[in-house]
């Protein structure tokens, strides 16, 4: 890793640099008339990330964060746009980014588990370049602070959700690289789970590393990123730190509903109230919870119960807006 | 950028160790070549001559055949199946390099056959066995073991590259067993299927191990009336030679593997 | 891990059976270049063994028949339990033994098309005289063994029901054929304690009559081998079913039917 490279050049440069970032896919469908069509990942994005930074990207499945990630990674070409990393070309100066930088995709997957810890990081390390000397070194210290190291020797398919996610991470950490790109990594994993990964990421950037991360949890973001930049069908809507995003809903007062016999009906009837901002609802069996923003904040109760007259109401309560409601309101305006 | 032989053997030790885990997965691949050289050994064993030699060589040639055809070919997908052929991407080395490794253990694991027939033919068929050249030998057979594996590199991009590639790769089994020379000498097949016998590395190697095992196969090589090491040198290199333009179509292949991944951000076309 | 096992059989051996889904004109290929390319091989090794060629061509010709029985069979049986098709079929009232031998019908007739392009190979490539053959002999001979064979298929598949993986077992099956049956040498060159193994397989009556038959003898006088492989062939095909009824019965005790 190049010391003296201008273009790292922490004080000013940038760590990563996404500009007009377009991805055009062409899907073929059918076996025996195939029709043709393009399917638009991201249309236009746009960002900088600094040295040191955890910079959170959060939006809805299908919203482009994956695809974005892989042309930041040099895993996809991008259609047109640039996207630059350490002061390198993405699509041109592929391996010197690959070797500054690593990605943790989430999922069950991205391990071998018919053998051991240890040789997975191995076989990583080796094919990162890292050099013998310090390869073993590496491999042993990560185990440590990963908490593996009594069953390094073990087959990972023995290995606890919890093992896997760690030795995941260590993996991601095997070429100590400047730049960690993390593609929704608590997703699926148990709360206990999620709060260790959470605290390590946290670690990490103490550490100086640089994290680019997905996620769809807006509290996850709100707790750990710097800046948060919100997508919505391959764009930004917003980009701010997450007191900043949150002033998209200061002016409003979010109301939640629970209650029982609360149909979609129902919800159409609060979309139609003036002054009520945004409706999202979760329609459950046993419980129906509808959470309204509304500038109006106690002075709309009386046009809720109007609309819930023919449904049994458990609570109302009145909240300050969090991440999750600027966010929805972002992502469904 | 990693160094490429570290790359290739820790590939080829990460293959080592998924067999070694699993190491029954390696008979469907090889049951073809067991069989059939059983059949010649049966065959053969009413008559008199170097049969066993070819028996036993050509079982451990078929069993390289085998495996590489089957396993090289999907050496891709089988990342895929493992959920790590994104980072593996991800990662600075070239992806040929590592599947470079993956080729190798193939070919070498299809060896086994080898032992599977030495076996039967040492116990059951009483084949005399003896290595006049062991070091020549054991040279052939690693070269020949390369030229397989540098075929299983074309064979692991092409099955990303088509699927037709991986149904028309389906039907070669045999007539490779056929245009190698495993089994009988290629003199025996029709002249112009003899062209596409010597365009084939391995053929070349063959004789070349044929060669070293007994020296009384001279007047049967391809090389008849040179002295045994002569005919050696000249089958390696040719071998050689042809094995290089393989890892030349394969990078080839593998640039546009990867071109393809990174355009359409799949790895097989569906 | 079971996945990737799953993966990994269907990819390796399914491509055999496969083709035959993917589309017709790779069927047809394939057909020619797997019967052609596996009688040339051993046509060579016996040339240059001194055997017998048209034996070996034979042999060869007859034992095509298998890819499509056999195989086939033992993958479509195995199939409905891998595809989770099973209980949905369990599930009819449908009446057992037509279900289960309806199945492998279309491969039966398969099989036939295969040995006849296989003959076809024997006589204007490898050279084989057919000129005193007893057609209507050869052809019984031909529609019986299709139809045994298939008939092992399913005893096969039976017991595939109760292992994970029938592709493997069909692997084995289908090339063992090819050491046991007298498909390349005749079943007395085996080692005398194997040789009992070669009369539980169809195929290996089918051999002997076809061999006579194209040496002229008339169905008189092959109708004794013949008798003897329909015996092998129903009774294959009965264990069979009553491997597959075994299965159903079980499956409804315990609730165990898709695989894993």
């Amino acid at each position: 890793m190049a010391q003296s490279d201008p273009r790292q050049d922490r004080t000013s440069g940038k760590a990563i640099v996404a500009e007009h970032l377009c991805k055009v896919f062409n899907v073929t469908k059918g076996m025996v008339r195939r029709t043709r069509s393009q399917v638009v990942a991201v249309k236009d994005v746009s960002f900088e990330v600094d040295y040191g930074e955890l910079f959170g990207v959060v939006g809805p499945n299908g919203a482009g964060k994956t695809t974005t990630i892989k042309m930041l990674t040099t895993m996809l070409l991008p259609t047109s746009g640039n996207a630059s990393v350490l002061g390198y070309d993405c699509a041109k100066d592929v391996t010197k980014v690959r070797e500054r930088i690593d990605i943790v995709l989430g999922g069950e997957r991205g391990l071998y588990t018919r053998v051991s810890a240890v040789d997975n990081l191995n076989y990583f390390a080796d094919l990162y370049g890292v050099p013998r000397n310090i390869r073993d070194k590496r491999v042993k210290d990560l185990l440590d602070f990963m908490g593996l190291s009594e069953r390094a020797h073990n087959r990972v398919e023995t290995y606890s959700k919890g093992m896997k996610q760690r030795l995941l991470l260590a993996r991601g950490l095997i070429n100590d690289p400047d730049i960690i790109f993390l593609d929704e990594p608590t997703v699926g994993l148990d709360p206990e789970i999620a709060l260790e990964t959470r605290r390590m990421v946290k670690e990490l950037v103490a550490k100086g590393k640089t994290i680019l991360l997905t996620t769809h949890y807006m509290f996850e973001a709100d707790e750990l990123c710097k800046r948060v930049a919100v997508i919505r069908n391959g764009e930004i809507v917003a980009l701010d730190t997450p007191s900043g995003l949150k002033k998209y809903v200061m002016d409003t007062s979010v109301v939640e509903i629970e209650g029982y016999g609360i149909t979609e009906k129902e919800v159409a009837k609060f979309k139609e109230v003036p002054d009520v901002v945004s409706v999202s609802a979760d329609l459950g069996e046993q419980k129906q919870v509808i959470k309204l923003q509304t500038p109006k904040g106690s002075e709309i109760i009386a046009e809720v119960q109007q609309i819930l007259k023919n449904s049994r109401i458990y609570d109302i309560k009145i909240k300050e807006p969090t991440l999750e409601d600027a966010y929805l309101r972002l992502v469904e305006s | 950028m990693p160094r490429a032989l570290t790359v290739v053997y820790s590939a080829f030790r990460m293959a080592m160790l998924h067999w070694m885990a699993d190491p029954q997965w390696i008979i469907p691949n090889i049951i073809a070549p067991f069989v059939f050289t059983t059949v010649a050994l049966t065959l053969f064993k009413e008559s008199t001559g170097p049969f066993g030699l070819y028996a036993v060589l050509g079982g451990g040639m078929m069993g390289m055949w085998g495996n590489t055809i089957y396993s090289s070919g999907y050496a891709i997908e089988f990342e895929k199946w493992q959920g790590t052929l994104e980072e593996v991407i991800a990662a600075p080395s070239n992806l040929m390099h590592v599947i470079t490794g993956r080729a190798i253990s193939n070919a070498f694991f299809g060896l086994t056959n080898m032992i599977a027939i030495l076996i039967i033919a040492v116990v059951g068929f009483r084949v005399p066995l003896g290595i006049s050249d062991p070091l020549m030998f054991a040279v052939s057979l690693l070269l020949t073991l390369l030229s397989v594996s540098a075929l299983g590199l074309i064979f692991a991009s092409a099955f990303v590259l088509s699927r037709s590639a991986q149904v028309l790769t389906n039907g070669l089994e045999t007539p490779l067993y056929i245009v190698s020379g495993s089994m009988f000498p290629i003199a025996l097949l029709p002249f112009w299927i003899h062209p596409a016998a010597y365009v084939l590395g391995p053929t070349w190697g063959v004789d070349a191990i044929r060669l070293a095992t007994s020296t009384d196969y001279v007047s049967q090589s391809f090389w008849a009336g040179m002295s045994p090491n002569v005919a050696i040198f000249l089958d390696l290199t040719v071998m050689v030679l042809i094995t290089l333009i393989y890892v030349a179509i394969a990078a080839v292949l593998f640039k546009l593997v990867e071109k393809r991944a990174r355009i359409t951000g799949t790895m097989v076309e569906a | 891990m079971n996945n990737l096992k799953i993966f990994l059989s269907s990819a390796v051996f399914s491509f055999r059976a496969q083709f035959d889904w993917l589309n017709p004109t790779m069927w047809f290929t394939m057909k020619f270049v797997l019967t052609l390319s596996q009688m040339a091989f051993f046509v060579f090794v016996g040339l240059f063994a001194n055997a017998d060629i048209r034996f070996i061509a034979i042999g060869n010709a007859l034992q095509s028949i298998s890819w499509n029985t056999i195989f086939s069979v033992i993958n479509i049986t195995g199939r409905d339990k891998w595809d989770g098709t099973l209980s949905l079929v369990l599930a009819t009232p449908a009446n057992r033994l037509p279900l289960f031998i309806g199945r492998a019908m279309i491969h039966v007739l398969d099989g036939i098309l295969s040995a006849v392009i296989s003959f076809v190979f024997a006589a204007f490539i490898f050279g084989v005289n057919f000129g005193q053959t007893n057609i209507l002999a050869l052809a019984l001979t031909v529609a019986l063994t299709a139809f045994t064979m298939a008939g092992f298929g399913l005893l096969i598949g039976g017991f595939c029901f109760f292992f994970r993986n029938p592709m493997v077992f069909a692997n084995i099956f289908t090339f063992a054929l090819l050491i046991f049956c007298g498909v390349n040498f005749p079943v007395q060159s085996l080692p005398v304690a194997v040789q009992p193994v070669s009369y539980i397989f169809p195929l290996t009556y089918g051999l002997t009559a076809a061999r006579n038959a194209i040496t002229g003898a008339d169905l008189v006088a092959i109708a004794p081998t013949l008798a003897q492989q329909i015996t092998v062939g129903l009774a294959a095909m009965l264990i069979g079913y009553m491997l597959f009824r075994l299965f159903e019965n079980n499956a409804r005790k315990t609730g165990k039917i898709e695989a894993i």
